[in-house]
């Protein structure tokens, strides 16, 4: 019935309108300046770059949650694969120093790696041990925080600290600037093209359409003699190897080193960013620049309203919601997850 | 080994558990009523802050304490409407309440109660007199916080209801059955509605736990995985409340373990003793697999 | 005498399908009647208005003359009228007691004290001359005894009419005949009965008359006594069937051996225990047996879908004689699989049906190369296959799901089947549809048996059996009985074999 929609619909949108507000008023700012502060900044002079640089790392992590989803796997573990990433590429940039393209490539890889051997990790011990990829990524999250911590503090750490740091990358494997001016980094092109190689993967591929399988209907995955166990292993590893690429643009891209709380959050925002986008690859830049504007925007806000940064957190969640939601207003027939 | 020591890990590791045994009561009901709710981290953040902030507020840690059930109920209930009603992805409510649940609770601190600086008053234990003096006994289970008992109290008490009565056959039914159960007249909605409200309310009281009785404040991002720790116990507890219970006093004990190390062998760096529980949560999840029941 | 229940006028609709569209009968006190129609034909819909779980759009019911309206199963169970269900609303990790309370609202309440409510289900199971293992998990029981289990439910407040919903479905023959047994019994004590079935031996052997539905309507009544059966199959089918192929192919070579088998189940127990046989080159095998004692995990393990503990199959096709034995490589090499779980194994009902062709064509050349799908070539493929098998759907990009049962088969047939197939392993492939659509798969299965390809046909229906396959097999408990050719066997002694392990 039509009336029902919209009134349902209203509902959500309603919801996704209400509950920023009234945290921004319970602040004692106004929504209305909100609003008008991030649109300003997101599209402004400043901020379009920023955008677009907080848009990457989520892109490429949103991309392995996505499809990880899509073959009925929960990866809550972007922050950990995040993690594993930065910190492999960083520990073997020594070598890449001195090779240009090569080098930067080689670099890149290492943090799909690292990411991807973690990834592998926790399918490995799903198929085998039957433990939830939900718990054992969650806490391989709190583990790769702690170990990284001593990382840049020990083993690896910057000869001259200032702060907990690690040592920096050598040029060659860093990414160049796009646009003068900016912080936007050819980092972008990395995550464009995952895009465009995910796209293809997952709707033209034997591997992609065996992942889909899996997820609608593991029974039918069985029957065409899919092998399970090593398809659900793989499927983790290429998830975790996108979060890993994701710490390796952003060292590059961004930082040339690790620092702490660097990729904080990335994981469960790469989760919303994935939902959004509805698990289509070609939608996840997209739904990126939304949180894009959310993250850059969410500074802005503590800067000139001093609304505290955690607002964006409150936004996500209630975004998750609204999205999920929509099914529930609007029967949809491609049915994702 | 030291008799004073390992009094000492398990007294403190009682302590340290209870937060995740709170939440993992009440999840143990939801869970076997046919519903996850992993979004208990993000609950029991809330409630940390809001215990915290209401404990400061109006002086009264008990009071804390109830604002806390309160927000736990809502949060729960919303859970519940998001799962039950409007047919969202269980998992992905859950995702979507700890994201708000860490929002919320550093949104809602840094303008409150850590703009400046805010006492919290906490629960003292409960003086029991001679019997907290007996060596050994006495400090681990006579020494502890009155929420303590509460928690070993309802989690019998969950045990009991589930399996002796019409209330939790009916809910073991919605779990294990429910396209039966909605067949046979069970109101599956309704029972999960009450489990999954009650999961709630000991996530908030677990939250509370944390911010008011052991830490006495509200530190960002305090539940540090508490949360999820509590699901993987009732995993490994099969859903049974007073096992998960057991389980995460287990956690509780490793965790005091870690830190006692830290002192006890100071150049090991800290990080390799703060991984142990999530590690242990692991192994256990690993070892135990012939009798983890997952429906994850 | 005022008939105990009467039916005027019923009518309910979904959308634009009338489920049922004006039906009329009465049943008197005592009377056993049958209602009988093939599937699709509106009974589940009636039993449904019957046992208070829908209300008709119109039309009344009356009990012993007055007007009643069931809202609820608990307003029928008031009225007196009790269900036993076709699909046992049992929960398998549950106990029979608490089983038992469950399907009794009335008793759940408060604390349960399982031994006062054990004494009042044992007065009920003794009248049936049954006893439960009341801590038994349902699980461990066998599907006669979870349809006890149903009957201690349904007669524990002694209503005045028992309504069974295909009750003999997955009977075999001794626990069938006890079941008729004890409703004939029911019926000297005054107590009434509705038998809903498809099969018309259960009418002849229990009851009194029979009402035949066809398309949500009432088309005829029989005494049973008089009409010949062939009258009475005209009225429910409503027409000719196509006369049914009775090709016989010549015996081949085995094409799979079997020997000293053994495969688990999930749980751990032993589901095919220490079997053997040889599959020919056009032959066909019925398997039968009581759901449950192993049918399915033997046929898992000769499709490639669940690891052998012990023993060994051997697949002689073609050139190669040892074939790796997983699904996809037996495939490739002519062994289709038509699996009895359609909706979990066979398809994928969010899918397309183009990507449904995908499922188990991954090695095909034409449709994929360098590991890249080529969808149109599976999408031309697909439209011809639709055609050829008579599939009702609107072309290669609808939606698995959107079709009925008995056209995701023909489709799920058309994948399978086709040149290069020597073997064919058909888990109840007519099992849930319509009759035209079993007589197509079963002169297809024919027509594949003329051409020299070996056939194992998973069935629940005997007289399928009989009418098909050249020699039969039984399992129970695992244990394999036979293949013997059908001619030197008798019904009586397979439903014997198929209750004695």
């Amino acid at each position: 019935m039509i009336t029902t929609r919209v009134i349902r619909l209203g509902l959500i949108v309603g919801f996704a309108a209400l509950v920023p507000a009234v945290f921004v008023l319970l602040a004692g700012q106004s929504p209305w300046r909100v609003l008008t502060t991030l649109v300003l900044y997101a599209f402004g002079p400043q901020g379009w770059s920023e955008v677009l640089v907080h848009a990457i790392p989520l892109t490429l992590i949103g991309l392995g949650v996505a499809f990880a989803l899509r073959a009925g796997l929960f990866n809550i573990g972007g922050d950990g694969q995040f993690i594993a990433g930065t910190v492999v590429s960083v520990f073997f940039a020594p070598y890449f120093g001195g090779l240009g393209l090569v080098g930067l490539l080689a670099f890149l890889t290492c943090g799909f790696i690292g990411g991807a051997a973690l990834g592998a990790l926790v399918g490995y011990l799903r198929e085998r041990f039957n433990a939830s990829e939900i718990i054992v990524t969650i806490m391989l999250n709190y583990v790769a925080v702690q170990m990284v911590s001593y990382l840049i503090r020990g083993p690896m750490a910057d000869p001259m600290p200032f702060w907990p740091r690690s040592y920096m990358i050598p040029p060659d494997c860093i990414l160049p600037v796009l646009v003068p001016g900016t912080r936007l980094h050819a980092g972008l092109i990395v995550a464009l093209a995952m895009v465009i190689v995910f796209a293809i993967i997952q709707h033209r591929t034997v591997f992609g359409f065996q992942s889909l399988v899996l997820g609608a209907n593991p029974g039918a995955a069985i029957y065409a003699g899919f092998r399970v166990k090593a398809l659900t292993v793989l499927v983790m590893a290429v998830s975790g190897g996108l979060g890993g690429l994701a710490g390796a643009v952003e060292v590059g891209g961004l930082y040339q080193r690790i620092v702490d709380n660097m990729g904080e959050g990335f994981g469960l925002a790469g989760i919303a960013v994935a939902l959004i986008a509805r698990l289509e690859p070609i939608a996840i830049p997209f739904a990126a620049c939304l949180f894009g504007i959310f993250f850059a925007g969410g500074g802005a806000l503590q800067r000139e309203l001093a609304l505290p940064f955690p607002l964006v957190w409150i936004v996500e969640a209630t975004v998750i919601f609204a999205v999920a939601a929509l099914h529930w207003a609007l029967p949809d027939r491609k049915a994702a997850a | 080994m030291d008799l004073v020591l390992i009094t000492g890990i398990l007294a403190a590791g009682i302590r340290l558990g209870m937060p995740i045994a709170l939440a993992a009561i009440g999840e143990s009901v939801s869970e076997r009523s046919g519903i996850f709710n992993i979004g208990i981290e993000g609950i029991m953040l809330s409630a940390a802050f809001v215990g915290a902030w209401g404990s400061a507020g109006t002086g009264s840690p008990w009071l804390g304490i109830v604002f806390a059930m309160v927000i736990g109920l809502l949060l729960a209930g919303f859970h519940a409407l998001m799962v039950l009603v409007l047919g969202v992805n269980q998992f992905i409510s859950g995702i979507g309440m700890v994201i708000f649940g860490l929002g919320f609770s550093s949104f809602a601190a840094r303008l409150t109660i850590a703009a400046k600086p805010t006492s919290i008053p906490g629960l003292p234990a409960i003086d029991l007199g001679a019997l907290s003096n007996i060596p050994f006994i006495g400090p681990i289970l006579f020494g502890q916080s009155p929420l303590a008992f509460i928690a070993l109290v309802l989690a019998l008490a969950a045990g009991w209801v589930i399996n002796r009565t019409a209330f939790g056959l009916e809910i073991r039914a919605c779990g294990e059955g429910d396209e039966v159960a909605r067949a046979l007249a069970v109101p599956v909605n309704a029972r999960r509605t009450a489990c999954i409200l009650f999961g709630g309310l000991t996530a908030g009281l677990g939250g509370a736990y944390l911010s008011v009785v052991q830490v006495h404040a509200f530190v960002e991002n305090m539940v540090a995985g508490r949360g999820f720790l509590a699901v993987a116990c009732v995993m490994l507890g099969r859903r049974r409340p007073f096992i998960a219970f057991l389980a995460s006093l287990g956690f509780g004990i490793a965790e005091a373990t870690q830190i006692r190390l830290q002192t006890i062998y100071p150049d090991l760096p800290y990080q390799f003793l703060v991984i142990l529980p999530y590690l242990a949560a692991i192994v256990a999840l690993v070892i135990g697999h012939r009798n983890v029941e997952r429906s994850a | 005498m005022i008939p105990f229940l009467e039916a005027r006028g019923l009518t309910k609709a979904y959308g634009q399908l009338r489920a049922n569209d004006d039906v009329s009968f009465s049943i008197l006190p005592g009377e056993i009647v049958g209602i009988v129609g093939e599937n699709g034909a509106g009974k589940s819909t009636l039993v449904k208005m019957l046992g208070g779980a829908i209300e008709p759009d119109s039309g009344s019911i009356y009990i012993s003359g007055e007007r009643v309206t069931m809202r609820s199963p608990a307003d029928a169970t008031k009225a007196g009228i009790s269900l036993v269900h076709q699909h046992f609303k049992l929960i398998d990790s549950l106990t029979v007691e608490e089983n038992l309370v469950l399907g009794r609202p009335e008793l759940r309440h408060g604390i349960l004290n399982f031994k006062a409510l054990r004494s009042g289900f044992e007065g009920v199971a003794k009248d049936l001359g049954t006893s439960l293992q009341y801590d038994a998990r349902v699980s461990t029981l066998s599907v006669g005894g979870r349809q006890q289990i149903e009957l201690v439910r349904a007669l524990f407040h002694e209503p005045r009419l028992l309504i069974l919903d295909e009750p003999t479905a997955v009977l075999p023959p001794t626990e069938r005949e006890r079941l008729l047994c004890l409703i004939r019994r029911l019926k000297e004590r005054g107590m009434a009965a509705i038998l809903i079935s498809h099969k018309l031996d259960d009418l002849y052997d229990c009851c009194d008359r029979a009402v035949v539905m066809r398309a949500g309507r009432v088309v005829g009544s029989s005494d049973l006594r008089s009409d010949d059966r062939g009258q009475l199959v005209r009225l429910i089918v409503g027409e000719e069937l196509p006369p049914p192929e009775v090709r016989r192919g010549t015996r081949g070579a085995p094409l799979v051996s079997v020997r000293e088998l053994v495969v688990r189940r999930d749980n751990g127990t032993v589901a095919v225990d220490r079997g053997s046989f040889d599959l020919h080159a056009g032959e066909i095998i019925g398997l039968c047996g009581v759901e449950g004692n192993g049918q399915t995990e033997l046929m898992h393990a000769l499709a490639g879908m669940r690891a052998i503990e012990a023993g060994e199959i051997v697949y002689a096709l073609g050139k190669q004689t040892a074939v790796k034995c997983d699904a996809a490589s037996l495939r490739q090499a002519g062994v289709a699989h038509i699996p009895e779980d359609r909706l979990h194994h066979a398809v994928v009902p969010s899918f397309t049906l183009t990507m449904n062709w995908f499922l188990r064509k991954l090695s095909e050349r034409g449709l994929v190369s360098f590991g890249f799908l080529q969808r149109l070539s599976a999408a031309k493929a697909t439209h011809e296959a639709i055609a050829i098998n008579d599939v009702r759907a609107s072309g290669p990009r609808a939606r698995m799901s959107d079709l009925s049962g008995g056209n995701q088969q023909k489709f799920v047939i058309g994948r399978e089947l086709g040149e290069g197939v020597s073997v064919i392993l058909a888990g109840h492939p007519t099992r849930g549809l319509d009759i035209r659509t079993v007589a197509v798969i079963r002169n297809r299965l024919v027509a594949e048996r003329a051409r020299g390809v070996a056939i194992l046909l998973l069935s629940a229906d005997l007289s399928e059996v009989w009418d098909l396959a050249d020699r039969v097999m039984v399992m129970a408990r695992g244990k394999l009985r036979g293949p013997v050719p059908v001619g030197e066997t008798s019904l009586a002694e397979i439903g014997h074999w198929m209750t004695t392990p």
